[in-house]
């Protein structure tokens, strides 16, 4: 545990001071408050509520962002020889993950907190007697299915992250393997398998967003993004024990 | 204390290490050299647990690397052949990040750290950002670093490479204390320097032992001209061990 919080606070400051951080953050924050306010725009007079809006407009670049962030975690650990550092120390595997993905995630739940001041404070301050303020409870909601998310998309980059000396390959990966792969597994099973359509309907992971917010919860989809997580998590520290057998 | 025995290593097909056998007793310091690839980093990294041996065993104190590592680790001391070290970080602050990394109690930690930074040199460097020292000073920080929690033994990668004379000296001084309470294992080619503070040297040739001798046993120039013969000889040369 203790392991764990060293590596975690490492990693806090590394984020703090590093171009890898600020600048994807604002970027996302950028492209969530285009989306947001394009969403508004064409839900006008539809009863689409705020938190939706709010999870719907984040959503689809959290796996970017999360690629961004964790391409560095042990790709420059890897690249600088620090790895060999971290290897020889009196740790397992194991806490070496676990700090550096919830390092990542720590950004990510701050970067989330940030997108919500538009839903919460921005837009009731600009169009007070348009909108009812969403309830803190549908908020919450809301919240914990974009964390699921961010949580298995952060899992997965930290797990490429090992993979590579390069960041930007590592981002690239994780782009991949977050973003692109699924939307292709899904089309490819729309497209050749139209049998299995009522199976996978349920994947799109914007619908996740959407039932959350709208109150409908799951704990099949909350066991899908945990299970994700841990399995990517599992994967990374295997993968971290591998390189002492070839280096 | 430190017991290796039958080590063996490849990288896919090629051979690196072949049967390597050796002890280090308590207060020992022992040198390894050899040519350029001959296997001086591999042999560091398996006993440091960077890499696992195809075959045989490495234990500290009777306690496995391969089965119980987190404790092994926990009695080990290392200092990489680059000396990577985190450049934002000032140096106290990257000992302090080292220290508690390794398990130090946090009452400890800022007594270890400037503890090491004394012992060191470094004591008026703590405030000092990693990324304006030089190489000489970066190699400092990182034998700090090995040494900061007392390890059992210590193992030091091409520790003299790149340092000036009197960055020598001060690495040699910080050894030479360590090694009173350490067993240190350290690679190099400065054999003529490492000869000043070594209690035995081994050549290493093509991935064996090719000697193993106690410093002790020889007069200098005899033992400098027999290591060079070693060196500059066919590789696969072998002398009896002493």
């Amino acid at each position: 545990m203790k392991a764990i919080q060293v590596i975690w606070l490492r990693e806090i400051r590394a984020f703090r001071g590093a171009f890898s951080c600020g600048v994807p953050v604002a970027a996302f924050l950028a492209v969530y408050g285009w989306t947001f306010v394009m969403t508004l725009r064409n839900n006008e007079g539809s009863v689409l509520q705020i938190q939706s809006i709010w999870g719907l407009s984040a959503a689809p670049w959290l796996p970017i962002l999360s690629a961004v962030l964790t391409m560095r975690l042990f790709a420059e650990e890897r690249a600088t020889g620090m790895i060999d550092l971290l290897m020889s120390a009196p740790i397992r595997e194991r806490d070496l993950v676990l700090g550096k993905f919830f390092s990542a995630m720590t950004v990510m739940a701050v970067t989330l907190g940030l997108s919500l001041l538009v839903p919460t404070l921005l837009l009731p301050a600009l169009s007070a007697p348009l909108l009812t303020p969403a309830s803190a409870a549908a908020i919450a909601a809301t919240a914990l299915i974009l964390l699921l998310q961010a949580s298995a998309w952060c899992a997965a980059g930290t797990m490429i992250s090992v993979l590579f000396r390069n960041q930007a390959a590592a981002a690239v990966s994780s782009l991949i393997v977050c973003s692109a792969l699924p939307i292709a597994v899904y089309a490819a099973i729309l497209t050749w398998m139209p049998g299995l359509r009522a199976q996978v309907a349920w994947m799109p992971l914007l619908v996740h967003v959407y039932d959350f917010s709208t109150g409908l919860f799951s704990t099949a989809v909350i066991a899908l993004y945990v299970a994700a997580t841990l399995f990517f998590l599992f994967a990374c520290s295997k993968l971290l024990a591998l390189l002492r057998l070839r280096g | 204390m430190l017991d290796v025995d039958h080590i063996t290593f490849s990288y896919g097909a090629r051979r690196i290490l072949t049967d390597i056998t050796f002890d280090v007793a308590p207060g020992e310091i022992i040198a390894v050299t050899g040519r350029n690839g001959a296997g001086k980093t591999t042999l560091m990294k398996i006993l440091a647990c960077l890499l696992m041996q195809d075959a045989g065993t490495v234990r500290l104190q009777g306690i496995d690397a391969l089965r119980r590592p987190v404790k092994y680790r926990r009695g080990i001391g290392y200092l990489s052949e680059h000396s990577p070290l985190y450049s934002d970080m000032t140096v106290e602050e990257y000992l302090t990040y080292r220290v508690r990394l390794k398990g130090e109690r946090a009452l400890r930690v800022r007594r270890r750290v400037s503890e090491t930074l004394a012992a060191s040199g470094l004591s008026g460097m703590q405030d000092t950002r990693i990324r304006l020292l030089s190489h000489g000073y970066r190699k400092r920080v990182s034998l700090a670093d090995a040494l900061s929690t007392h390890p059992k033994l210590l193992l030091l990668d091409d520790l003299l490479a790149g340092l000036d004379r009197p960055q020598r000296k001060a690495c040699a001084a910080a050894l030479a204390a360590a090694s009173s309470r350490a067993s240190v294992v350290v690679t190099g080619h400065e054999i003529d320097e490492m000869l000043d503070w070594c209690t035995r040297v081994m050549v290493l040739d093509g991935g064996r032992i090719a000697a193993l001798f106690r410093t002790s046993d020889f007069e200098r120039a005899e033992l400098t001209e027999r290591i060079d013969r070693l060196l500059a000889g066919p590789p696969g040369g072998k002398e009896a061990p002493a």
